[in-house]
């Protein structure tokens, strides 16, 4: 029977150390004596694994028996045009979404919504390539698509990095919203050769200040904040 | 008068044949599937260590005549589109396996052939893991204690079903299946849940599949006596020791302004409104302590937390809480909301302000009764939380005869909260004996 010379407490006959505080046991009455085996299994034990790979086989096959029917039917049948490609770029959109939830769950999430915005970059640039002129995807699909990732980048970059509170979370999507919709009427005016300025936007943005002045006060009035926290506890 | 729905009207299954039932989700364990990640379930475990070493063989077979006596514990769970239900399973199994280093494990739904409970045995003990949305430590104790009995039966050693006992044969009554809360969510206020941001224990965290076990092994007249002096009764005192050491644990550290400590403790309230349910029906009630508002003394923190106790745990307050838990479920426009929504919200709240409610878990199971002819075999029961939802630790107290078992369960390195707590109850004059997974002999 050993104690621990640090906690007083009486420590179970296997036990090599304290398990509270470390102390090493060490009594000289005891000292070349078997160990007993401890009262706890020593084996770890494993969760089964779920398997998702017959949903990922079928997903598999679906999308790609859909592109090359498609495909096949657009040579062989229908073949006034290339509009398989339609098909074929949502089949790889679709593909490309699932991913991470199929195929390969530990994808970083940056990742995933990059390889998202390429998806659809690359399906609307195959729908423009159906169409007489690329105009629109180079001036306002291509851009719309990239600000679209890249605030949702930011967005889930901040949520990670800082503690992040549904007020913060609501003065982050204010700041951006505003600055999103700037960018989306000064593409669209740029296309439609209209003057370089904010008009619609600016009501958004205006609307998005008062929004955003008000969060940052609650989040600045500690007084405020649990105000808030404590009307809107759901 | 208050309107108390007919124990009649609340029972379930639903379904009128024998194939068609299936249960709904009661209003607790609604919340626990909706916390389900790849390294976190709701699972807890209950042990019962004998006096002779267990035959796999015949507790297979016990468990198999005992599981339909427990019809929502043989289910599997399955998603509708507004709420999760219940059922039944008819796959085969759930087998024992032998016991393993990490108890309360994750429990996948689809995996382990959709049982949402795990029987394990090892040496002398028999441990059932269950997950909390199929109920809650009462209904799980019913089950060990029947599945024991049973064994011991298979042993050939007579046990009358008594108390936790069922007898097998029988047909499940139907209040055992019902959803007890509403039947008492009859409140006419519903009291605001607190919700203030309290002291988080700051650990590093252990790998994945690593669940740090320290149980204390003492005797009941001891700690009563102990508990006595300070006028306070076992779960009163225990309560205080945990603050004490959690209040040490927050002085032990840098910090830039103090927070409250405070105590998430599920109250059974069978002891409050008669149910015979095996589902869930507790409610938690949370003894905090604020060091900024002075030093506490030991003696102040247990008359603080008798207070508390006396002032909180009766049956109008604990049925406000139940109404306020309520509401949410009788509210149509929750109600029709899909489940994927109610996901997400449920999660985020939980992660954002529930857990953020309290600094430790502790549960007292209290002083079990087996029946006569059983105690004999019966040397003693462990009951562990399970895993934390965050780096924080769960203490769980059960007592048989004169052996309290306090069972610490954290997914943290450190050990500073269970060594304040077993240092306390040193220095009163308690003797206690650790047992722990932390460093045993390989």
């Amino acid at each position: 029977m050993s104690y621990c010379v640090n906690c007083g407490v009486e420590l179970e006959a296997s036990l090599r150390e304290c398990p509270l505080c470390h102390t090493p046991v060490i009594n000289p009455m005891e000292a070349g004596k078997d160990i007993p085996p401890s009262p706890y299994p020593t084996d770890k034990g494993q969760v089964e694994e779920v398997k998702r790979k017959d949903l990922g086989i079928l997903l598999s096959v679906v999308l790609t028996a859909t592109a090359v029917t498609s495909l096949l039917l657009n040579f062989l049948v229908f073949s006034h045009s290339f509009w398989s490609l339609q098909v074929i770029g949502i089949c790889i959109c679709l593909f490309v979404f699932t991913f991470p939830m199929v195929y390969y769950r530990k994808t970083p999430l940056s990742f995933s919504l990059l390889a998202d915005g390429v998806a659809v970059a690359v399906y609307l640039y195959m729908i423009a390539y159906l169409t007489p002129s690329t105009a629109w995807f180079w001036q306002l699909g291509l851009p719309i698509v990239i600000l679209v990732i890249l605030n949702t980048e930011v967005f889930t970059f901040l949520a990670r990095l800082v503690p992040f509170s549904l007020l913060s979370g609501a003065l982050c999507l204010f700041i951006e919203i505003p600055l999103f919709c700037m960018a989306l009427e000064l593409m669209i005016r740029r296309m439609m050769l209209h003057p370089i300025r904010l008009t619609w936007s600016a009501v958004v943005l205006t609307v998005c200040v008062i929004i955003d002045v008000a969060l940052v006060t609650i989040l600045v009035k500690k007084r405020l904040r649990n105000e808030v926290r404590r009307r809107l506890h759901f | 008068m208050s309107k108390r729905r007919p124990e009649k009207q609340m029972h379930k299954p639903v379904g009128r044949n024998k194939k068609d039932v299936w249960y709904k989700l009661d209003l607790s364990a609604t919340v626990y599937p909706t916390l389900q990640r790849r390294d976190f379930s709701s699972v807890y475990r209950l042990s019962v260590k004998l006096k002779e070493s267990v035959d796999p063989a015949l507790l297979q077979q016990a468990l198999d005549l005992t599981l339909p006596r427990f019809p929502t514990y043989k289910v599997a769970i399955r998603k509708g589109l507004f709420w999760r239900y219940l059922e039944p399973n008819t796959r085969p199994g759930p087998f024992v396996q032998e016991d393993i280093k990490n108890p309360c494990m994750p429990m996948h739904f689809k995996s382990n052939n959709r049982y949402l409970i795990r029987v394990y045995y090892y040496d002398c003990r028999i441990s059932l893991e269950a997950h909390h949305c199929l109920g809650d430590g009462t209904g799980g104790m019913c089950l060990l204690q029947t599945l024991t009995a049973v064994y011991l039966g298979l042993l050939g050693h007579e046990i009358t079903p008594s108390g936790f006992v069922l007898k097998i044969d029988e047909e499940p009554d139907p209040g055992e299946l019902e959803d007890a809360y509403m039947r008492y969510a009859t409140a006419k206020v519903k009291p605001p849940r607190p919700a203030e941001k309290t002291y988080r224990i700051r650990g590093t965290k252990e790998p994945f599949y690593t669940l740090n076990i320290v149980d204390g092994i003492m005797s009941v007249s001891e700690v009563m006596k102990v508990a006595k002096q300070y006028g306070a009764t076992i779960t009163e005192y225990l309560n205080a020791v945990l603050l004490y050491a959690l209040l040490q644990k927050q002085a032990g550290e840098f910090h830039l302004k103090y927070k409250p400590v405070r105590i998430a403790m599920p109250v059974n309230l069978r002891r409050f409104f008669p149910s015979k349910t095996l589902r869930n029906f507790i409610t938690m009630v949370y003894p905090s302590i604020d060091p900024r508002l002075g030093e506490y003394r030991f003696e102040e923190i247990v008359t603080h937390v008798h207070n508390f106790m006396r002032y909180y745990i009766n049956e109008k307050f604990l049925c406000g809480d139940i109404t306020t838990n309520a509401a949410t479920k009788h509210n149509f426009l929750i109600r029709v909301v899909p489940l994927f929504v109610k996901d997400l919200v449920v999660r985020t709240f939980y992660t954002k302000v529930q857990d953020k409610n309290s600094s430790a878990g502790l549960t007292n199971m209290g002083a079990l009764k087996v029946p006569e002819d059983m105690k004999a075999y019966i040397d003693r029961f462990d009951i562990y939380m399970g895993q934390p939802f965050s780096s924080r630790t769960n203490c769980a107290i059960i007592s048989f005869e004169d052996i309290l078992t306090v069972n610490f369960a954290s997914s943290i390195v450190e050990s500073d909260v269970e060594r304040h707590f077993f240092r306390k109850l040193v220095q009163d004059g308690v003797h206690v004996k650790i047992e722990s997974n932390r460093s045993c002999q390989i």
